[in-house]
């Protein structure tokens, strides 16, 4: 089956963004399409590539990124809420005259269209909020 | 960019405060763009999300938008009517009689009547 | 048919709402704070069983959560179990 997730949740509140990363890895494995995951609200929070963490925790973007390389997975950002939070890819970084990206490259910046599209197009939504 | 040819039915159920949480406007948003990309989708009121619906909301003094009013200028993308708990209404004691959209009031086990008419599910 | 993934403490409004609404048939998984909704003898276990959903709490969840005594109407399942849940039901509502 076809799979896109929305992804409301914090990263750096309770951990269901990283529950999220491993119900798509596992999906993939089960053998259905992930086709996008969208990242709304604080789920963006998810893409910051400068979030420094104690050194032995794992982290939700560790968990995401790994899904992008590996499977290509498509992590969509909306622009909205990243802006909002101070998540720049390098368009907006230039744009908004940062000196730098912030966001990791694993993500692509995007917008509701695309979570409407996902929706749209996929036989499961599954939200993680909270 | 809009590749779907596939529609679905979608309820976007609304169960936060307006201001407390970036929620309501996300799920607001959401509708927003669901309607630009004309898909067929509801909106539904539930447990404190009907606090969005509370009459004279005015958020100047915060400098940030007015929710409320984002709500009332939802017939200009032909959502004309949401449905609404019933219950929460009367917790909090909210007058939806000037409401510029349609409200539709149902119980518990009307909305899960509800809920099971749609392809997708989507909790703000 | 509804699939509830419930990640909120018993004391929520999201536990609240979500009951409202769970109907004989549904499951209902229990994640993240939800999973204090499985502790065995507990108000919010019973009123859950009382549903006659078919109930589940992520394992990892519990086990962090350190909640050892699940009633013994909530089945321990793992993140494969959840995606297989996704496949059985039709849709999903996420409360939190």
């Amino acid at each position: 089956m076809i799979y896109s997730l929305l992804i409301l949740s914090s990263p750096f509140s309770g951990d269901c963004s990283r529950t999220a990363a491993a119900f798509a890895r596992c999906a993939i494995a089960r053998g259905h399409t992930v086709h996008r995951v969208f990242f709304l609200d604080t789920g963006t929070l998810a893409s910051a590539a400068n979030s420094v963490s104690a050194q032995d925790e794992d982290t939700a973007l560790q968990s995401w990124a790994e899904l992008a390389d590996l499977h290509s997975v498509e992590l969509a950002i909306c622009i909205t809420s990243a802006l909002k939070h101070g998540m720049f890819d390098q368009t907006e970084a230039d744009r908004n005259k940062c000196p730098f990206s912030t966001m990791d490259p694993a993500f692509t910046m995007s917008g509701l269209g695309q979570l409407v599209d996902a929706y749209a197009s996929s036989d499961r939504l599954i939200t993680f909020g909270g | 960019m809009m590749t779907a040819v596939t529609k679905k039915t979608v309820l976007i159920v609304l169960r936060h405060s307006p201001y407390g949480s970036g929620l309501a406007k996300a799920a607001l948003d959401t509708a927003l763009a669901s309607a630009a990309f004309e898909q067929s989708f509801d909106l539904l009121f539930m447990g404190d999300g009907v606090l969005q619906l509370h009459p004279g909301q005015d958020s100047r003094v915060k400098g940030f938008k007015n929710l409320g009013r984002q709500l009332a200028s939802l017939p200009l993308y032909e959502i004309n009517h949401v449905y609404v708990e019933t219950q929460a209404l009367a917790r909090y004691n909210i007058d939806v009689s000037k409401s510029p959209v349609h409200i539709q009031q149902l119980n518990g086990s009307e909305i899960r009547q509800l809920m099971t008419c749609y392809d997708h599910l989507m909790g703000f | 048919m509804i699939l509830h993934t419930l990640n909120a403490a018993p004391s929520s409004s999201a536990f609240a709402d979500c009951l409202k609404t769970i109907a004989e048939g549904d499951a209902v998984l229990l994640m993240g704070d939800g999973v204090y909704a499985a502790i065995a003898q507990t108000e919010a276990s019973r009123v859950l069983e009382a549903t006659k959903a078919t109930l589940y709490v992520l394992a990892d969840d519990a086990m962090t959560a350190g909640v050892l005594n699940v009633s013994a109407a909530v089945s321990s399942i793992d993140i494969a179990g959840f995606v297989a849940l996704t496949e059985t039901f039709p849709r999903q509502q996420a409360w939190y």
